[in-house]
């Protein structure tokens, strides 16, 4: 293999290693758009993008990558301008990382001063691989949460002429807007706080736009249904009587009633409320919404100016108890179960040890058109401890894991 | 044809689109190694522009197919001629004709309503295919499209499979209204296009509104630049500056300041609550000069 198809495959390896999807086919593709567009550095980098990157998200992972990979003109004279030079290979191989490790570990070794020595670099990663096994979810957070401040800072030096030098000239509003809310979207829940919390808040107006538009799709009234027979005649006289042209009858719409269950005792809390609103956003799709909060008890939930109203009042720092809450559900609010009623149950389903009633929950199932339950819980952990979740799982159609925004914008989509 | 990275970029400015290396490059790589091109990007940001100007550099035909939801192959790729072949079956019939020369017959291409997508195939000089606003088709029509973006070639069950003589330029757009499919994406090479930086904005409304005072196109493109930043439910789009300096021209507005603004913002922001945003803010955007 020739130097600079090395260096190519170990850049797509330390891509592929930051978490974005480069099929074989893609890789081909940027050598052959390499070929064409010449080895000049901007329009190889640009090359490279149109071929490699299929979404903005993730542009930045790519200009951080070929910034380490294929050094500057100015750098690169002072260290031999051949693309082949050794401290570049070593920390390109180097460069790769373990399946799975977030983005945020590829703007690293940025930060860093690039070390021209292949020993120093080797040792200086050890130390890394070791605070990486150290570090908890909770840190994990925190690199994404690094890496989403970034697009910021360029976008602001876009704007200066003097930065203009290297990157196209662009305003980077949107790409950097898309950038932080793709990496928004797929913090877990789990490692929220309050910070993150507000963030998302903050961009949910836009995530409840989409999910408008997005259900309203999936509930779409399929055009094709039965045979319309008059129509149908009536437009067959234009033919000469041949029936050449079928006509439909548009099925009669589905209404679907929403019951929503959501667990806001402090684990899930974040999801919770995120949930509850982008339902909210989306209300006119449905026929009617009743949404409930738990935690040992039932209260109906409401929002007002962007803030939860629940009546009565829970106590915040009472133990869950679902099977209360379903009884609860089954004897007194039996009204809001029909058969058009699509249950949403929201919570990691953690008893306290008390009795689950996984019986009513399959008697609710019976009755209603569906049961979906969105567990924000790591599903390695599903089942452990105190959690009923084994239980329940077992009732309801749909189980699924929502950990993080994106996940549970695509367990809500599945209620149509 | 054989393209260079300079005819590209000098075809591009002479079309007189003012652009910058990333849609250089990806034009002229979607040039170069006949893949099609994805653009993505706001609303209004040029991405449909980019389909013209090309077949406008070329010089090619512009064959545009709009998508929207529920558009099925009857509507994008070819449809048969019901009326004229039951007119000849009919007329047939007094004849006598025989039924095998009949069926031959009435399949042929002189009964295929051509649409868009076959046209582009059967064209026999090189068209650009526009496929716009792909993300608002269904997504099974996405997986119909993609034996025609590889290939090049689509399955008529009555005629065989048509190949096209001469690879169309193919140019998607989407709005991201919904996620396109990784197979897509594959098959395609990706462009980004964002909102312009406030001196390429003030280029295109110094080529496009010829009329319009020097100083005051840059801050008309500050301004614009600055309003984008908001957060506005719809940020406006480049057609949308030109429009508002087209009416500052026509209001022979010589200064920015939170009066003029205010008069002609209705061109510039189509949201209500877009609009007093920017009006409660107006002065503090124009009074930001250096």
């Amino acid at each position: 293999m020739t130097p600079f198809r090395e260096q190519m495959v170990n850049f797509i390896a330390a891509l592929r290693a930051a978490g974005i999807r480069i099929s074989v086919s893609e890789s081909i593709d940027a050598l052959r758009a390499v070929a064409a567009a010449g080895f000049e550095r901007a329009p190889m980098r640009e090359a490279m993008a149109a071929a490699l990157i299929k979404d903005e998200a993730d542009r930045i992972v790519f200009d951080d990558a070929f910034a380490r990979f294929f050094a500057a003109p100015a750098a690169g004279a002072a260290r031999g301008t051949h693309p082949d030079h050794r401290g570049q290979l070593e920390s390109a191989a180097s460069g790769r990382g373990r399946p799975g490790e977030e983005r945020g570990d590829v703007s690293k070794p940025r930060e860093r001063p690039q070390p021209s020595r292949p020993g120093a670099k080797s040792a200086a990663r050890e130390q890394d691989d070791h605070a990486e096994n150290r570090r908890s979810d909770r840190s994990e957070a925190k690199t994404t949460v690094r890496g989403e401040s970034k697009p910021e800072s360029e976008a602001g030096s876009a704007q200066s002429p003097t930065a203009k030098n290297d990157g196209p000239e662009d305003s980077g509003i949107e790409s950097g807007r898309a950038a932080r809310i793709r990496v928004l979207e797929r913090a877990p829940f789990a490692a929220y706080t309050d910070l993150e919390y507000a963030q998302a808040r903050d961009t949910l107006a836009m995530l409840k736009r989409r999910f408008r538009v997005r259900l309203g799709r999936r509930l779409r009234i399929a055009k094709a249904g039965r045979i319309d027979f008059r129509r149908t005649i009536r437009a067959a006289t234009q033919r000469g009587g041949v029936l050449a042209d079928l006509r439909f009858r548009a099925r009669r719409p589905r209404r679907i009633d929403l019951t929503i269950l959501a667990d806001i005792s402090g684990s899930v809390r974040y999801a919770a409320e995120l949930m509850l609103e982008l339902i909210a956003g989306a209300r006119d799709h449905f026929h009617r919404v009743r949404s409930f909060v738990y935690i040992d008890r039932l209260a109906e939930a409401e929002f007002e100016s962007g803030h939860l109203v629940m009546t009565p009042a829970l106590d915040l720092y009472a133990r869950s108890d679902f099977g209360r809450v379903l009884s609860e559900l089954w004897s007194r609010r039996a009204e809001t179960l029909g058969r058009q009623t699509v249950v949403v149950i929201l919570g990691d389903g953690r008893n306290n040890r008390r009795p689950a009633r996984a019986d009513l929950l399959r008697e609710i199932a019976r009755n209603c058109r569906a049961v979906v339950w969105l567990n924000p819980e790591e599903p390695a952990r599903w089942g452990t401890g105190d959690s009923a979740i084994v239980q329940y799982a077992r009732e309801v159609r749909a189980h699924l894991a929502a950990r993080n925004l994106h996940e549970l914008e695509r367990g809500l989509l599945a209620i149509a | 044809m054989n393209v260079t990275q300079e005819s590209v970029a000098a075809g591009l400015k002479h079309a007189d689109y003012i652009t910058n290396q990333r849609v250089e490059t990806a034009v002229f790589l979607a040039l170069a190694l006949e893949k099609p091109l994805l653009i993505e990007g706001p609303a209004g940001a040029g991405k449909t522009e980019v389909a013209k100007v090309v077949a406008a550099m070329l010089p090619a035909e512009l064959v545009r197919l709009q998508c929207y939801e529920g558009l099925d192959e009857a509507r994008a790729l070819y449809e048969w001629n019901y009326q004229k072949q039951l007119l000849r079956l009919q007329a047939d019939e007094a004849n006598g004709a025989r039924w095998e020369d009949l069926s031959e017959h009435i399949f042929s291409h002189e009964y295929l309503l051509e649409r868009p997508l076959l046209k582009a195939i059967t064209s026999p000089r090189r068209v650009v295919l526009l496929i716009d606003e792909i993300d608002k088709a269904d997504e099974e029509f996405e997986a119909f499209l993609l034996e025609l973006l590889s290939d090049f070639q689509v399955s008529i069950p009555e005629l065989g499979t048509l190949r096209a003589h001469e690879r169309p330029v193919v140019v998607l757009t989407s709005n991201r209204a919904r996620e396109l499919s990784e197979a897509l994406r594959r098959r395609c090479l990706h462009l980004f296009i964002d909102f312009p930086g406030i001196e390429q904005e003030r280029k295109i409304i110094a080529l496009k509104v010829p009329g319009l005072d020097e100083r005051l196109a840059a801050e008309a493109a500050r301004f614009v630049g600055a309003v984008r930043k908001l957060g506005l439910r719809k940020p406006p789009s480049i057609a949308e500056t030109l429009d508002w300096c087209r009416a500052l021209v026509r209001l022979g507005i010589a200064e920015l300041d939170s009066e003029s603004i205010r008069t002609a913002l209705g061109v510039l922001l189509k949201h209500e609550d877009d609009r007093a945003t920017v009006e409660s803010k107006a002065s503090a955007l124009a009074a930001r000069r250096p």
